[in-house]
């Protein structure tokens, strides 16, 4: 061997510190920050923040009917009546809490599948405490990811009061898909408000004729991936044409989707497939879903 | 426009990170270092995002802030570093790096210039034309320095493979 081979090994094998991903965060972080700050300034009339307001008055509906089945057996009951939810099983909160720690607000909605008809033989508490067990994680991890950050913005200059004014928010959530006698399907999203590099989106995916997680494959068929390749090849050549802006593969974009890739059911049975922000396209377009229609 | 151009560069920056760490710890041979050195780099690459001209030169643009951040910092470090030296402990050498020794040292002894060549050519296999941009200097200084360096390391490498790319 080569002296510079035997360089570039021992080049490689120079270890990586983790404080080196912590700094890294910390200056995007503070770069994002900034930008923001410059687009509010260039922007008097700030739609965005319209949007907000409106939908923190959806929101408020929601926590008020969540808390409604979390605090009372007759409403939960009733709910399950309502025509929009019906089937065999149902998304419930199973718990939700709102607490804040030095100017950090956590905002926890649990949720857990409930069977409704006793029958069935189906069991889903493992996947229950797969859910919470993930939730309780993510919003430890999340609080203590934030605390490092106060800690590093005091110790940096930064005042107790320019902390408070980040309004730093942890979110853990969950949004249902679909529900009804075929299928269950819900995603259960982490955010912190600071940082979009530890986003975390799992989906549930229930047939509800077996209990058991469904799979593209139980959906699609063998042929599973070539279908939804080529489908996500059309549907990103027309959105191309509609002045969307995707990354080429050279560029780290779409080359296939993964054996495990991320998908929810929508409201006509369907799978539909998610990338992360980041992941195929720039980060301004969020998250990107296709629906997989049939053959 | 520019929106763009900045996510695609706060991705660039988070999927080469320890690339740029493993560039700045061979300048500075020192951890706390070559941590300065990358988040400096960071720091100054997304303060001065408008400035890239196109998004196929964020790669040469971004290790011209990362080397001039190491250099700078060596710069710094020379006049602090004597007193550590003198009590004859190198503290800021890692294990993993240094073991077997001997054959980094033949790389310290060539001139800087010539070692940031080689080290960008073959440790982050770099194109001559990439560490043309990095460096300023023109594509013909780039290679004789190569070549000469790799001379005097007495290493035999094809010639074939030191112009591909």
């Amino acid at each position: 061997m080569g002296k510079l081979e035997k360089m570039k090994e021992r080049y490689d094998a120079i270890p990586i510190p983790e404080e080196l991903h912590v700094r890294v965060r910390q200056e995007i972080q503070k770069s994002r920050r900034q930008q923001e700050e410059g687009n509010h300034i260039r922007r008097s009339f700030n739609l965005k923040k319209v949007i907000r307001n409106m939908s923190a008055a959806a929101a408020a509906v929601c926590i008020l009917f969540t808390a409604a089945l979390n605090t009372s057996p007759a409403f939960a009951k009733e709910a399950s009546q309502l025509p929009v939810i019906g089937g065999l099983a149902q998304v419930l909160t199973f718990r939700s809490y709102e607490t804040k720690q030095d100017d950090i607000a956590i905002s926890v909605v649990i949720p857990t599948i409930e069977m409704i008809a006793d029958d069935t033989g189906i069991t889903v508490d493992e996947i229950n405490q797969e859910i919470l067990a993930r939730c309780s994680q993510y919003a430890d991890d999340a609080l203590a990811r934030a605390e490092e950050y106060r800690t590093a913005f005091l110790e940096t200059g930064g005042t107790p009061e320019e902390w408070a004014e980040h309004n730093i928010k942890i979110t853990v959530s969950y949004e249902i898909r679909q529900q009804n006698n075929e299928y269950l399907s819900f995603v259960v999203r982490g955010t912190e408000n600071w940082t979009s590099a530890y986003r975390e989106s799992l989906y549930y995916n229930l047939d509800m004729a077996t209990g058991k997680i469904v799979t593209l494959k139980d959906m699609l068929g063998d042929g599973y991936r070539e279908l939804a390749n080529e489908s996500i090849r059309k549907q990103i050549a027309e959105r191309e044409e509609n002045g969307e802006v995707f990354w080429t593969p050279e560029e780290g974009g779409f080359t296939g989707i993964s054996e495990d890739a991320k998908f929810y059911i929508n409201e006509n049975n369907r799978p539909v497939i998610v990338f992360e922000k980041y992941e195929i396209a720039p980060g301004a377009s969020g998250e990107i879903e296709f629906e997989i229609g049939e053959k | 426009m520019k929106q763009i151009l900045y996510e695609r560069l706060i991705q660039y920056i988070l999927e080469n990170q320890d690339r740029f760490y493993r560039t700045a710890y061979s300048y500075t041979r020192h951890q706390e270092d070559a941590l300065d050195a990358v988040q400096n780099a960071v720091c100054k690459a997304l303060e001065a995002y408008e400035s890239i001209k196109n998004a196929d030169a964020i790669k040469t643009w971004f290790y011209r802030i990362l080397i001039n951040e190491c250099l700078t910092l060596l710069k710094k470090r020379k006049r602090a570093v004597p007193a550590a030296e003198a009590v004859g402990q190198d503290v800021y050498v890692e294990e993993a790096y240094e073991q077997g020794g001997g054959i980094e040292d033949e790389l310290d002894r060539l001139e800087p210039d010539v070692q940031g060549i080689i080290k960008l050519r073959f440790f982050e296999e770099m194109s001559l034309k990439e560490i043309s941009g990095i460096t300023g200097l023109n594509l013909s200084t780039v290679k004789s320095k190569l070549y000469r360096g790799l001379k005097l390391l007495k290493e035999n490498i094809q010639e074939a493979d030191l112009w591909v790319n």
